[in-house]
Formats: structure tokens, C-alpha cells, sequence
């Protein structure tokens, strides 16, 4: 890992990061049930599908 | 779940509505938790940091811009982030106030404004509210000229808050600033509960120092704080430093002497400004929040022998509640005594009221949805006939 690699690896964790953060912020709206509506669910599943992205990025970069 | 050894992973505003009169305001925004997670290290935001090195010069992060816009924000000529509202009162007592000089605070003053004077050795008077919890201009007029009968001077400063800590009451500052004014007392307005809630313009209530808390109502990592001016006191407020070291002759640019040169130099500055969007739109929408707070209060008055300490219809979302003869009816023969009501409560996924409280007691619904202020309707009243009160 060097070079322009490495900084896109530590993009990953970030966006990872903020995506969660992003997902914490629902679970804080949704308080205490965490009942979704549908705007949430779909909310959601966008946040998760950039993460597997991210997980894919950082398993290339810091696993290969 | 623990974040290190020692130290517990807290999830209270993931797990709870949180009640916490001091803590609703203060919850990060997304955007805020973000910028902690990127700038939680020391002097972040001193990456490119050059001359005057001074935090409300810094371009990267977009600091000047920020306090730029906060002053601009807050109907102030200039602005400048502090490590608290407490640091912005000492600030000021320390500009303004000499030993022995007098100075009027409020029945309602939080005790770091009183600490602010003793570090400068002034003498506190105060103006006490009338019945309905309001400092009334007449009252601040009858003080200031009992002061001036007294120490043979007016008072150095008047400390008023716009909202005050205990009852949440909105007090007529316009009209306690345009008294003061006339004896040439300079205000400060402490808008701890106010600023970053509710739409606020210093120049509007015509104070002369309005002073803001980050992490009470501003979405920002504590401590951190906005006291900003009107241009009159600004070069005396954030004068900078003249002072030179008498072997190194060394002298320390254009450092601000009461800001002690920078305050917030990381997570509290850049968590502050990344939530102050968000803040900037969601004071508009006040009257919602303030709606949510009526909702709960007259959810609380449907129960028996509940009363509402606060004014009311509520015009703030922080309300001291009387359950004397509701909650604590109940308290004196539960097993777990007052602690049934945060016990119940908590059960329900609600949280923030102070363990064992069940007569007179704060909360505040700041930030609620309307879904959760129905749920914490629903729960007080479900709570109560559950405890044998009668809900009507």
C-alpha cells in the first residue's frame, strides 16, 4: 500500500465512517422503537450498499 | 460495549428520547459527528494556520467565514468562538468591571455568570422575577436605582438571560435592555437556551453582548460557545495583546488578551461549524418544536394533580413541571419510591429527568419528532393510570 493507494484505502474508512454515522443518525430519529418509515428503509438500504462498496475498496487495497 | 477499557460506549440518544434539559439542544447533527470523527485530534484545525495565526483568520477549515457568518447570524457586529458561554462571561466581566464596581444579575442567573464576577471581585445585585417567573423591566429599574443609591454609581453590566435555566420562560430583554440603556448600563444577554434554538438578533433586543453555548443549544461538542458584540464594545472586548517580555523583548502579534489567543482549536470549533447549517435553518422552525412541547405539557396537565411550573401555553421546549400531587402522590408508596418515575419511564425507551424526581422536575423536548412528542404523550399518561391516576 503506498502512493495514491493508500489515500484511496483512507478514503475508504472515512466514507465508511460517515456512512455510519449516517445510519446512527437514524437509529437517533427513530428513538426508542426504531420503527422505519419507507423514506427511512430506502435511506437505508442506499447507506448499505455504499458501504459493501467500501468494504470492497479496503479488502482490494489493504488485503490484495 | 465499551469505546476503551474503561470507559463505556455511551448510546443514550440511540437508545432514548432523551429529556436532559441541558442536553437536547446540544445533540450533534450528522454532519457535526462527522467533522468530530475527521478533526478529533489536538490542534486540527491548525493545518494551515499562518498569519496573524489567529483561529478567526484560519481560511482552511473555513473558520473566518464562520465567524463571519455566526455574527452575522446572531444581528452582532462581531463574533468569536469561546469554550463555553461561561468564557464568554468572564470575558466581558473581565473588559467591563473593576473591584467593587456593582453589577446586576437576575434571579435566574446561571452561577457561572455569578462566578464571572467574583473572579473580577464586582458586587452581584439582583433582580428578583415577579409571580409569573419574569424579570420585568420595572423590576430591573427599581434595582439599578437602588444601586445607584447605594454605591453611588449604576452598575458596571447587567446580566439577563433570554431564557432562563429553571423555568424555560422567555424574559422581555428588548424591553430590560432599553431600561438599562437609559443609565447607561451595558447588557449582556445570555442566550444559552435561546441561540441556535430560536431565531435571535442582538441588534433586535438592542443588547450589548449576546452570548451563545455550542453544546447546549448550538449541536456542538462541548465546551464551546459564541460570544459576539455589537461594534461599539468590539475593540474592547477582542483587543489584542501590547505586552512585551522585559529580557526577550518579545511581543505576541495580534493574539486577542481575553481570548488568551485561541479558543477552540479542533473537534469543538469544526463539529460547531459543521453543525451550524442545520442550525442556521432549524431555528425557523421553532414554532414547530414549541408546538411538540404543548403537545407532552398538556398530555402531563391531563393527568391528575398535575401543574405546569413554567408559563404557559409553553413558548420554549424547556418546562418545569409540578407533580406534587400527580407523580409524587404515587412516589410516597411505590417500592421504588421516587425512583418509580425514571424507572417507568425508561422502560418506555424516555430518559433525562433526573432520577428520584417526582415533584418538581425538568425537561426539555427539543429536537423531538412529531411521532416521538405522541409517544411521550402517550407514555406520561399511560405511566400515570398505570400507577392509579386518573387521566382526563
Amino acid at each position: 500500500m503506498s502512493g495514491i493507494m493508500s489515500k484511496r484505502t483512507v478514503d475508504a474508512v472515512f466514507h465508511g465512517l460517515f456512512l455510519f454515522t449516517d445510519l446512527r443518525q437514524i437509529l437517533r430519529d427513530t428513538t426508542p422503537d426504531h420503527t422505519l418509515d419507507d423514506d427511512q428503509k430506502k435511506e437505508v438500504s442506499k447507506i448499505l450498499t455504499k458501504l459493501e462498496k467500501q468494504v470492497a475498496i479496503l479488502q482490494e487495497e489493504m488485503l490484495s | 460495549m465499551n469505546c476503551s477499557d474503561a470507559i463505556e460506549n455511551r448510546e443514550v440518544d440511540e437508545l432514548f428520547i432523551n429529556l436532559d434539559p441541558i442536553q437536547a439542544g446540544g445533540r450533534l447533527t450528522a454532519d457535526a459527528m462527522k467533522a468530530v470523527l475527521s478533526y478529533g485530534d489536538g490542534y486540527s484545525v491548525c493545518d494551515n494556520c499562518g498569519k496573524p495565526f489567529r483561529l478567526d483568520t484560519i481560511q482552511k477549515p473555513p473558520l473566518a467565514q464562520f465567524h463571519a457568518d455566526l455574527a452575522s447570524f446572531l444581528g452582532m457586529d462581531a463574533a468569536r468562538l469561546v469554550p463555553g458561554a461561561r468564557r464568554g462571561f468572564l470575558a466581558v466581566t473581565h473588559s467591563l468591571v473593576s473591584k467593587n464596581e456593582p453589577v446586576l444579575l437576575t434571579e435566574y442567573s446561571h452561577y457561572t455568570e455569578f462566578l464571572a464576577v467574583e473572579q473580577v471581585l464586582g458586587k452581584p445585585f439582583e433582580v428578583m422575577a415577579d409571580s409569573r417567573h419574569i424579570i420585568t423591566p420595572d423590576a430591573v429599574a427599581e434595582r439599578i436605582e437602588e444601586v445607584i443609591r447605594q454605591e453611588k454609581r449604576p452598575p458596571s453590566l447587567l446580566f439577563v438571560e433570554q431564557v432562563d435555566y429553571q423555568y424555560g420562560n422567555i424574559h422581555p430583554v428588548r424591553e430590560i435592555a432599553a431600561v438599562a440603556h437609559q443609565y447607561d448600563v451595558p447588557v449582556l444577554c445570555n442566550g444559552a437556551y435561546s441561540v441556535g434554538i430560536m431565531p435571535v438578533s442582538g441588534k433586535d433586543l438592542g443588547v450589548d453582548f449576546l452570548i451563545g453555548s455550542g453544546h447546549k443549544s448550538m449541536a456542538a461538542p462541548a465546551p464551546s460557545g459564541v460570544l459576539a458584540t455589537s461594534s461599539e464594545w468590539t475593540e474592547k472586548i477582542f483587543r489584542t495583546t501590547s505586552i512585551t517580555g522585559d529580557q526577550t523583548k518579545r511581543s505576541f502579534g495580534l493574539k486577542e488578551v481575553e481570548m488568551l489567543g485561541c479558543t477552540l482549536m479542533g473537534a469543538t470549533a469544526v463539529g460547531m461549524m459543521a453543525s451550524f447549517p442545520h442550525v442556521r435553518e432549524r431555528v425557523n422552525r421553532f414554532g414547530t418544536q414549541v408546538a411538540y412541547a404543548n403537545k407532552v405539557v398538556d398530555a402531563l396537565l391531563s393527568i391528575e394533580g398535575t401543574e405546569v411550573a413554567s408559563e404557559y401555553p409553553r413558548r420554549h421546549t424547556l418546562t418545569r413541571m409540578n407533580t406534587n400531587n400527580s407523580f409524587d402522590r404515587v412516589a410516597k408508596k411505590h417500592k421504588k419510591s421516587g425512583y418509580f418515575l425514571i424507572s417507568a419511564l425508561r422502560e418506555q425507551g424516555i430518559t433525562g429527568i433526573i432520577p428520584g424526581s417526582t415533584r418538581i422536575w425538568k425537561m426539555n423536548t427539543y429536537g423531538v419528532s412529531d411521532r416521538q412528542a405522541s409517544y411521550l404523550a402517550r407514555s406520561f399518561q399511560e405511566i400515570a393510570r398505570n400507577n392509579g391516576l386518573s387521566v382526563g
